[in-house]
């Protein structure tokens, strides 16, 4: 979709004291000046600088996105709640998919080549979604968190995330090894 | 500009990407920042280049696609009003407020956030109009390992991965110094232990072979074999008597040395802990820390006893035992050895693969603890929501665990077992058999075969313990060092060499643009500046978060600033003794902190030689002589951790006396009364009205009508003093404060904005 030239907002803006969902009648999601995510709501005003964020990432993947918007002051506005987003033409739907990714670097796990212990780290040889990776993170239960009943979320040494949706999903063996070491 | 540049902030361009920049009118030589991400702004892996000219910011990244330009964005420095890091998951965005909407210039994973928080900053002062300086300082990282890298858990933190663990045994060894004679005696005694523990074989093989078998050639007649036998068996016992001496004295000295080094280690942990920052209380919870005290130092001990009965010994009893069982047949002693590689694989199998099935069963048997606790302690919520069920679930799925969890690892071990016991008979069972058929054979003898055999189990023993080595080794250096992890983490708060005096009289204080913030990226208080008067009553308001309390906490020191200064009494509070300052400055905290012990201890905690009267002058001034005097015993009454048996109101007056008696020139009162019943309020205050004459006091309070009285209140808002004056003053400039007031009243119903500004002070 080409830029729009932002236009000029009104003062108008949405209760914060209440849950607004959006809907394809209700607003357009767009791209805006600088290739910025843009949302036009209705009878309202156009936001600019808008990013998304999951309302419950794992229990409900594709509902409840919260579209907030930047304010000049930097004090973040929420937009409103996509309850699905399917409703949303596929144009639309994808730019809210691409803000989700932009702001959720996560790598998923997809088979773990080694996983090893030594002195209070471990040490990981993994095949994620954005390809081999080897990284290491320290052996704590604050940095290995349940993701929904059988996930893990790791979280390494720099802070970077790993997501292994279900460790049922994982081969015995890697599992077994897993396990071993990530037993909490 | 410095002199020499910045590794990670004037990075070089690939020569491609230079080339190609330059084609589009990148004028790189012009470049102040060249710094590179390892995203783009899809949220792939992509090395894409941030440059700031000096009139326009740009990003630069090669392509794949033939034909695509090389510049990504092209932000013009008039365009753009301001600059930011946002924080997403995983990583972070530097932002561009560009006709009032933040733009996305560059997307970074958390390796890369240090350097565009560097970045923005530096980006921040380019809007401003100055030019940044960016040098080799920019490219230090405190809160990365200076020798590999990796990144710390906080500031000044050791690095796990580049410690020297074989230090440790070198450091441990050097604790035991003081004990050196002991050590040696102990040693000595071990090593007669082994010794002695290697006759009784001998003995029963002459037993057997010169004694028990009357008649055969070369054996005794059968009127002195019942000496012998007596005079062997006596022996036999000698020997047991003695070893079980050497074992008993060891025992004791093993002990007196390990308890002994573990209450050393202790102590000086427990003392360096007290002098670190509060800083350091922010990163570790207690629970950790208590570990670490009570739980690591044991480690200690278990070193001497590993020395004394654990692998030292047992590698010491197994060179030994080989050594006779060579002597005695070198042949059936390679019999003996052969199923020696078995068990030391299936040992390292077990420790490696079987042993940290226990890990799941303590995790379980922790996950079944907490989750008792919790639904024990929130019983009657539980019961308020009719949730009895759900919980008697939730705890049936805990208890499951534990009970998978025990399972799964006992039904392994006892398949494992008996399986490993089959390999320790192996070579009973070979040397029977060979053995056997060589005593059948008359080469021999009955007796040197059935010692053989007593020596195979003090030879397989402690060949299957020394395969768990490797497990104690981690254990015991992960525990040591994180001892020593504590013993060698510097206090942040450092206390100057020759600390300058504090004037005896006095109370002033000045803050002069004081930026600070927990986390170094992100500043909780910025560029404030105030003054305060001796004797001036200063009150401090704002919303929940915006900073109040760290403005205290800069005050008393348990932080430094990042950027300015304080001053007490004109002098840099970084300057001071802490000890002065912190007699000089006395905080009473929202939530009273008493320890276990008597009310009279508890008073005298900051000021143990007040006298009775004295102590008991505060009491009365702070409200809390009454009912104090109304326990039985009195002063002299214990009360429990925390303050145990006192009422909320109860805990805040004796915190109050405590202060009172400490005597200090500047008061700070945390939300002092913001946890208590309007009645104790009433007598706090009261207390608080005579406690704070004529001392220079800081009262922040979510009750603004507590401050109403104050010389001067500060409204604090997102890190700044955004206004400052009396209570009448601020409402009269209708800003936050009189915001804030007016809620408070629709809020309590307490008298409306109106009646609170016609109040008289």
């Amino acid at each position: 979709m080409a830029d729009e030239p932002t236009q000029p907002e009104s003062e108008s803006g949405p209760d914060p004291t209440r849950v607004r969902y959006l809907t394809p009648e209700s607003c357009r999601i767009h791209l805006g000046t600088h290739g910025a995510l843009h949302v036009t709501v209705r009878d309202e005003r156009i936001y600019g600088g808008v990013y998304a964020a999951y309302a419950f990432p794992v229990a409900y993947g594709d509902q409840f996105i919260s579209l907030l918007h930047s304010a000049g002051d930097g004090k973040d506005v929420e937009i409103g709640l996509i309850r699905n987003l399917s409703d949303f033409p596929p144009q639309q739907a994808d730019l809210v998919r691409q803000a989700l990714a932009r702001r959720y670097f996560i790598h998923t796990i997809t088979r773990i080549h080694e996983i090893g212990w030594k002195y209070g780290f471990v040490s990981l040889d993994v095949e994620t979604d954005k390809g081999r990776v080897q990284f290491m993170m320290r052996w704590k239960s604050d940095r290995a968190v349940d993701y929904g009943r059988r996930g893990k979320v790791l979280i390494d040494v720099d802070e970077n995330r790993y997501l292994i949706p279900d460790l049922d999903a994982l081969s015995p063996g890697e599992r077994a090894d897993f396990t071993r070491i990530i037993y909490w | 500009m410095s002199g020499s540049r910045s590794v990670l902030l004037n990075m070089p361009l690939p020569a491609e990407l230079a080339r190609l920049a330059a084609k589009e009118g990148v004028e790189v030589d012009r470049a102040w920042l060249t710094t590179a991400t390892d995203l783009n702004l899809a949220g792939s892996y992509e090395r894409v280049f941030l440059l700031a000219e000096p009139d326009r910011l740009l990003t630069l990244a090669l392509s794949d696609k033939s034909g695509r330009p090389a510049t990504r964005i092209c932000l013009a420095r008039q365009s753009i009003s301001e600059i930011r890091t946002r924080q997403g998951v995983g990583g972070g965005f530097l932002d561009a407020l560009v006709d009032g909407v933040y733009v996305e210039v560059v997307a970074y994973s958390n390796a890369r956030a240090d350097v565009f928080h560097k970045a923005a900053a530096k980006l921040k002062s380019w809007l401003r109009g100055t030019q940044p300086d960016v040098g080799s300082e920019d490219d230090a990282d405190p809160r990365r390992c200076p020798k590999c890298g990796m990144m710390l858990e906080f500031k000044g933190d050791l690095c796990k991965r580049c410690i020297n663990r074989g230090a440790v045994f070198v450091r441990v060894l050097r604790m035991m110094r003081p004990y050196t004679g002991k050590a040696v005696i102990m040693m000595t005694f071990v090593l007669a232990g082994i010794g002695l523990s290697l006759i009784p074989q001998q003995m029963i093989r002459v037993l057997i072979d010169k004694v028990l078998a009357p008649g055969q050639a070369g054996n005794l007649p059968p009127a002195n074999a019942t000496t012998w036998l007596l005079a062997l068996v006596a022996a036999l016992l000698g020997i047991h008597v003695v070893m079980a001496g050497i074992h008993m004295i060891m025992g004791r000295l093993a002990s007196f040395v390990g308890t002994q080094i573990t209450f050393d280690m202790r102590s000086r942990v427990f003392g360096h802990l007290t002098r670190l920052g509060v800083d350091y209380y922010d990163r570790y919870n207690v629970g950790q820390l208590m570990s670490r005290v009570a739980g690591d130092t044991e480690q200690m001990k278990g070193f001497v006893h590993q020395m004394t009965s654990g692998f030292m010994a047992q590698m010491i009893t197994v060179v030994a035992v080989g050594a006779v069982l060579f002597s005695l047949n070198w042949k059936l002693a390679l019999i003996t050895l052969l199923p020696a590689p078995l068990v030391v694989t299936a040992a390292i199998f077990f420790w490696k693969r079987i042993y940290p099935r226990y890990f799941r069963v303590w995790d379980a048997n922790s996950k079944l603890h907490g989750t008792l606790n919790t639904i024990l302690s929130g019983i009657r919520v539980v019961k308020a929501f009719g949730q009895e069920h759900r919980e008697q679930n939730r705890f049936a799925r805990s208890s499951g665990y534990v009970r998978d969890s025990f399972r799964g690892v006992e039904y392994t071990v006892t398949l494992f077992n008996p399986s490993i016991g089959v390999l320790f008979q192996l070579g009973g069972i070979l040397v029977w058999f060979v053995g056997g058929q060589w005593v059948l054979a008359h080469d021999l003898t009955l007796g040197k075969l059935m010692a053989f055999l007593g020596y195979l189990g003090m030879f397989y023993h402690p060949l299957g313990q020394l395969t768990q080595l490797t497990n104690w080794l981690t254990q015991f250096l992960t525990a040591t060092q994180r001892t020593f992890e504590i013993l060698d983490t510097n206090p942040q708060i450092a206390e100057q060499d020759q600390p300058r005096p504090l004037p005896e009289r006095g109370g002033s204080i000045r803050f002069e643009n004081v930026t600070f913030g927990y986390s170094r990226h992100e500043p909780v208080i910025k560029n404030v500046s105030f003054e305060v008067a001796p004797g001036e009553h200063i009150g401090i308001v704002g919303k929940s978060g915006c900073g109040k309390t760290t403005l205290i906490n800069l005050l008393a020191r348990f932080y430094d600033v990042d950027e300015g200064r304080i001053l007490v009494d004109g002098i840099d509070v970084r300057e001071l003794q802490l000890q002065q300052l912190r007699g000089y400055v006395g905080v009473v905290l929202q939530e009273p902190f008493l320890f276990r012990g008597t009310i009279y201890n508890n008073l005298t905690y900051g000021q143990r030689d007040a006298t009775p009267e004295q102590v008991l002058a505060a009491a009365k001034a702070a409200n809390a002589h009454e009912f104090i005097i109304r326990h039985p015993l009195g002063y002299d009454t214990y009360i429990g951790e925390r303050g145990a048996g006192l009422s909320g109101g109860e805990r805040q007056r004796i915190s109050i006396a405590r202060a009172l008696l400490y005597d200090p020139k500047i008061l700070i009162l945390d939300e002092a009364t913001s946890n208590v019943d309007t009645e104790s309020e009433q007598l706090i205050q009261e207390a608080l009205e005579r406690v704070t004459a004529e001392r220079t006091t800081i009262a922040i309070a979510h009750r603004l009508s507590t401050l109403k009285n104050s010389d001067r209140i500060l409204v604090v808002d997102n890190g700044q003093i955004v206004e400052h004056g009396t209570h009448e003053q601020l409402l009269g400039q209708k800003g936050l404060y009189y915001k804030l007031v007016k809620i408070q009243t629709e809020l309590s119903r307490e008298p409306s904005v109106d009646a609170l500004s016609n109040r008289k002070p």
